[in-house]
C-alpha cells in the first residue's frame, strides 16, 4: 500500500490517532504537506462521499472520518502557512437570532466539511450585524442560515435585506433551512435556495458554486 | 365516561411496565447525576436566581449545578394529579395513574385537502374545519392548533390559532406560546371563555407545551413561560423533543437520562416558582436517521422511550405526558396505518395520561385527517380492551352456560340478547362478507373514512362561544395586534 494511499485508507476508517500519527511521520520524511492533503487526506474524505453516496456509510461514519481529517490538516498546517489550504468553496453559516438550536446547523456544517468546502461557523443566535461583518471579512460563496422556530424565521429576511442594504447580496448565495422552514418561506423572502436536509444542502451548495 | 377514567377498570388489568423497579432507580440516579456533575445552562435571570437562591450552585463557566435534595424535593412537592376542563366548565380529563387521553398535534406545515387530496399550506378556515373534526372524534380527548396559518400576522400566530381553538371546540386544549406575553394573552382568551381568571386557575381549560434546548439548556423564551405558567397554575411540561444520536445520546436509555434530567431541572424551576403548581411530565423521542438526517416519529425505540417515561411519571407521582398516533409516512398508507395504531396501542397500554400528535404525518411537518378518522377507531378499540375483563357473576354466565347446557346454542339464550350491545363495534372498519360488502358498494376503508370525514365537515357545528365572549377574543387579539 502506498504512502498516501495508506493515510487515506486510516481516514476512511476514521482512525484519528494513526491519522495523526502518519501524518506526520510523513511530515518528517520530508514530503510535501499539500501533497499529503491532496493524495492522502483529501483522497479519504472523498471516497467516504462516495459510500456514503452509495448508502454503505452512514453519517456518524462520516463524520468520524471527517474530525479525523481535520486533525491531520491541523498537524500540516503550520508547513503549509501562506498558501491557502485547498477547498470547494466558502460558505458562512449560522442559527439566527433568538435561536440557540444547533444540531441542525453542525449537521450540515458537516457534510459541507466532508464535501472540501470551508465553513466559517458563527454558531447560534447570530444578530444580523455578525453575519454581515462575517460575510465582509471572509468574503464567502455562500451565506447560510438556520431557525428552528417560528419565531426566528423572520430575522432570515431581516439578514437577506441587510445584505441588499449593504450592498452585498449580490455577491453571495443565501441558502435557507431548519424544521418550520419551507420552499416556499424561502421563495417568499428572497433566499437563493432551501434545502429540506443536511445532505441535499451539501449538493446545493456544490450547485451553487459550481 | 367511565370507560375513559381507567386504564383497567380493575386497576392493573390490561397495562404494561418497561422498566424494572430496579432500572427506574438506576435512570433516577444517573438523572440525578447529569444535574449535580454536569450541570445546565439557565438563560434566564430570574430562574438561575431561584436556583441559587435554592442552594443551586454556578460556576464560572455559567453552568448551574442542582443539588439532589432540591431535585427530590420538587418532586414530592408537585401534585400527582391533574384535571382538565372543557370550555364548557365540565372535569374531561382525570391526568393520573393510567389514565389514557389522546389529542392532536400542532403547527404542521401542511395538510392533505380533504377534498382535492393535494398536499398543501393551511388557511385559517382550514384550521377551523380541522378543528371542528377533531371536536366530532368521540375518540380524541383535546385539541391543539393542527396547523400553522399561511395567511397571518406571523407575530400573532399562536393567538390567532388559539382563538380558532376556542371557537372551532369545546374540548381541552394543549397550546404553543411564541413567548410569555403570547401566553398571557392565551390565558385571557381561556379567561374570557370559562369565566375569570380566578376559575381558570382552578379548573384549567388548556395545558403549556413548553422545551428545553437539548442538551440542557434552559432558554429564555421557554422559561419565561415555564414561570408565568407556574404563577397562574397553567399545566405545562418541559419535555424534551430528542433527536436521538444528535441532541440527546444514542441509546434509549441514555435519552431517557438526559430528557428526564431536563424535565426534573424545568420542574424544579417551576415548583421553586410557585410550590404545588401543575406540573406534566414527559418527553419524546425522535430518533435521528443516520442515513437520511430525518426525525424519526413512531419508532419502536421512541415508543420505548415513551413506557419508560410513563414507569418513571409513575414512579414520581406525576400525570405524564407523551405521543401517539403519529408517524414518518408521507402519505396515509401501509406505514402510517402500522406506525401510528403502534403508538396509539402501546401508549394506551403504557398508561401515558396525555398523548399528543394523533394525525401527525411525515414526522410532523404534515397532518391528515383521514388518519385521525382511523385512529379514532383504533383509540375506540383500544379503550375497549383498556376496560378489562369484567369478572362479576353475570359476565361469568354460569347460569346461561347451565341453561344452555351441552349442545345447545347461546343465539336464542337472554344471556346474549341482554348483553351483546357491550361488544365493540366498528366505525369505519367493515365486517360484511366479501358478496354483501360488494353489493353496498365495495368501499375500502380509506373511501369510508373520507365519507365519515366529508359527513362530520358537512354537519358538525360545535358548542358556539357566547357572542360576548367572542368579542373578548377579538379585543385581546385586537390590543395584542396595536402593541406589535
Amino acid at each position: 500500500m502506498g504512502k498516501y494511499s495508506q493515510l487515506a485508507d486510516l481516514v476512511l476508517k476514521g482512525d484519528q490517532p494513526q491519522v495523526e500519527q502518519v501524518t506526520r511521520q510523513l511530515l518528517e520524511a520530508g514530503e510535501d504537506p499539500l501533497q499529503i492533503i491532496n493524495e492522502g487526506l483529501i483522497a479519504g474524505i472523498t471516497e467516504v462521499g462516495v459510500r456514503f453516496k452509495e448508502g454503505e456509510l452512514f453519517v456518524p461514519e462520516m463524520m468520524r472520518s471527517a474530525k479525523a481529517m481535520k486533525a491531520g490538516i491541523e498537524i500540516l498546517k503550520p508547513a503549509i502557512a501562506g498558501s491557502d489550504i485547498p477547498s470547494a468553496g466558502k460558505v458562512v453559516m449560522g442559527t439566527v437570532k433568538g435561536d440557540l438550536h444547533d444540531i441542525g446547523k453542525n449537521l450540515v456544517i458537516m457534510m459541507l466539511e466532508s464535501s472540501g468546502f470551508a465553513v466559517v461557523d458563527l454558531g447560534i443566535d447570530v444578530p444580523v450585524e455578525k453575519f454581515i461583518a462575517a460575510v465582509q471579512e471572509h468574503r464567502p460563496q455562500i451565506v447560510g442560515m438556520s431557525a428552528l422556530l417560528t419565531t426566528t424565521m423572520p430575522v432570515m429576511k431581516q439578514v437577506i435585506d441587510a445584505l441588499s442594504r449593504e450592498n452585498l447580496r449580490e455577491n453571495v448565495k443565501v441558502l435557507v433551512g431548519g424544521a418550520p422552514v419551507s420552499a416556499e418561506f424561502a421563495r417568499e423572502i428572497g433566499a437563493d435556495g432551501y434545502a429540506p436536509d443536511a445532505a441535499s444542502a451539501a449538493e446545493l451548495c456544490k450547485q451553487m458554486v459550481g | 365516561m367511565e370507560t375513559l377514567r381507567y386504564a383497567s377498570r380493575h386497576g392493573h388489568g390490561l397495562a404494561l411496565a418497561t422498566l424494572a423497579p430496579a432500572q427506574i432507580e438506576q435512570i433516577h440516579q444517573a438523572s440525578c447525576r447529569i444535574l449535580s456533575e454536569v450541570g445546565v445552562l439557565v438563560h434566564h435571570d430570574e430562574a438561575a436566581a431561584l436556583l441559587q437562591k435554592a442552594g443551586a450552585y454556578t460556576d464560572g463557566s455559567g453552568r448551574t449545578y442542582l443539588p439532589v435534595a432540591l431535585v427530590e424535593w420538587a418532586i414530592r412537592t408537585a401534585p400527582s394529579r391533574i384535571t382538565l376542563y372543557n370550555r364548557l366548565g365540565r372535569p374531561a380529563m382525570w391526568l393520573e395513574g393510567h389514565n389514557a387521553y389522546f389529542g392532536t398535534g400542532s403547527d404542521t406545515l401542511y395538510f392533505f385537502d380533504p377534498d382535492s387530496g393535494e398536499r398543501r399550506p393551511w388557511r385559517s378556515q382550514d384550521v377551523a374545519a380541522a378543528l371542528r373534526v377533531a371536536d366530532a372524534l368521540p375518540g380524541i380527548d383535546f385539541v391543539m392548533s393542527m396547523g400553522m396559518l399561511e395567511e397571518v400576522d406571523k407575530r400573532l400566530h399562536n393567538r390567532i390559532q388559539y382563538a380558532l381553538m376556542l371557537k372551532n371546540s369545546s374540548k381541552p386544549q394543549v397550546v404553543i406560546a411564541e413567548d410569555d406575553k403570547t401566553l398571557a394573552d392565551i390565558i385571557d382568551m381561556a379567561a374570557a371563555a370559562v369565566g375569570g381568571r380566578e376559575k381558570l386557575a382552578h379548573q384549567p381549560l388548556f395545558a403549556l407545551y413548553c422545551e428545553p434546548t437539548s442538551p440542557l439548556q434552559l432558554p429564555y423564551e421557554s422559561v419565561a413561560k415555564l414561570l408565568l405558567a407556574a404563577e397562574r397554575r397553567v399545566p405545562v411540561n418541559f419535555a424534551c423533543g430528542a433527536l436521538a444520536g444528535a441532541t440527546t445520546p444514542v441509546t434509549v436509555a441514555g435519552t431517557v437520562v438526559q430528557a428526564n434530567a431536563e424535565a426534573l431541572c424545568g420542574l424544579v424551576v417551576h415548583q421553586l416558582k410557585n410550590p404545588g403548581a401543575p406540573f406534566l411530565y414527559g418527553y419524546g423521542d425522535s430518533p435521528l436517521d443516520m442515513r437520511t438526517m430525518q426525525a424519526l416519529y413512531a419508532v419502536p425505540e421512541a415508543l420505548m422511550l415513551q413506557g419508560c417515561l410513563c414507569d418513571l411519571a409513575r414512579y414520581y407521582r406525576l400525570p405524564s405526558w407523551g405521543y401517539a398516533g403519529c408517524t414518518s409516512a408521507k402519505v396515509f398508507d401501509e406505514q402510517a396505518v402500522v406506525e401510528a395504531t403502534m403508538f396509539t396501542l402501546l401508549g394506551a397500554l403504557q398508561g401515558c395520561n396525555l398523548m399528543h400528535d394523533v394525525f401527525y404525518m411525515e414526522s410532523g411537518r404534515t397532518g391528515s385527517l383521514e388518519l385521525l378518522v382511523l385512529m379514532d377507531e383504533v383509540i375506540s378499540r383500544v379503550r375497549f380492551m383498556l376496560r378489562g375483563v369484567d369478572t362479576s357473576p353475570q359476565q361469568l354466565a354460569v347460569e346461561a352456560i347451565a341453561r344452555v347446557g351441552p349442545g345447545g346454542n347461546f343465539l336464542a339464550d337472554d344471556h346474549t340478547a341482554d348483553h351483546f350491545r357491550q361488544s365493540w363495534q366498528p366505525i369505519v372498519s367493515d365486517f360484511q362478507t366479501y358478496e354483501g360488502w360488494m353489493a353496498a358498494g365495495g368501499q375500502t376503508t380509506g373511501q369510508r373514512i373520507a365519507g365519515r370525514l366529508r359527513q362530520i365537515l358537512d354537519t358538525h357545528r360545535p358548542a358556539p362561544l357566547p357572542e360576548a365572549v367572542e368579542k373578548q377574543i377579538e379585543a385581546i387579539l385586537q390590543r395584542a395586534q396595536e402593541r406589535l
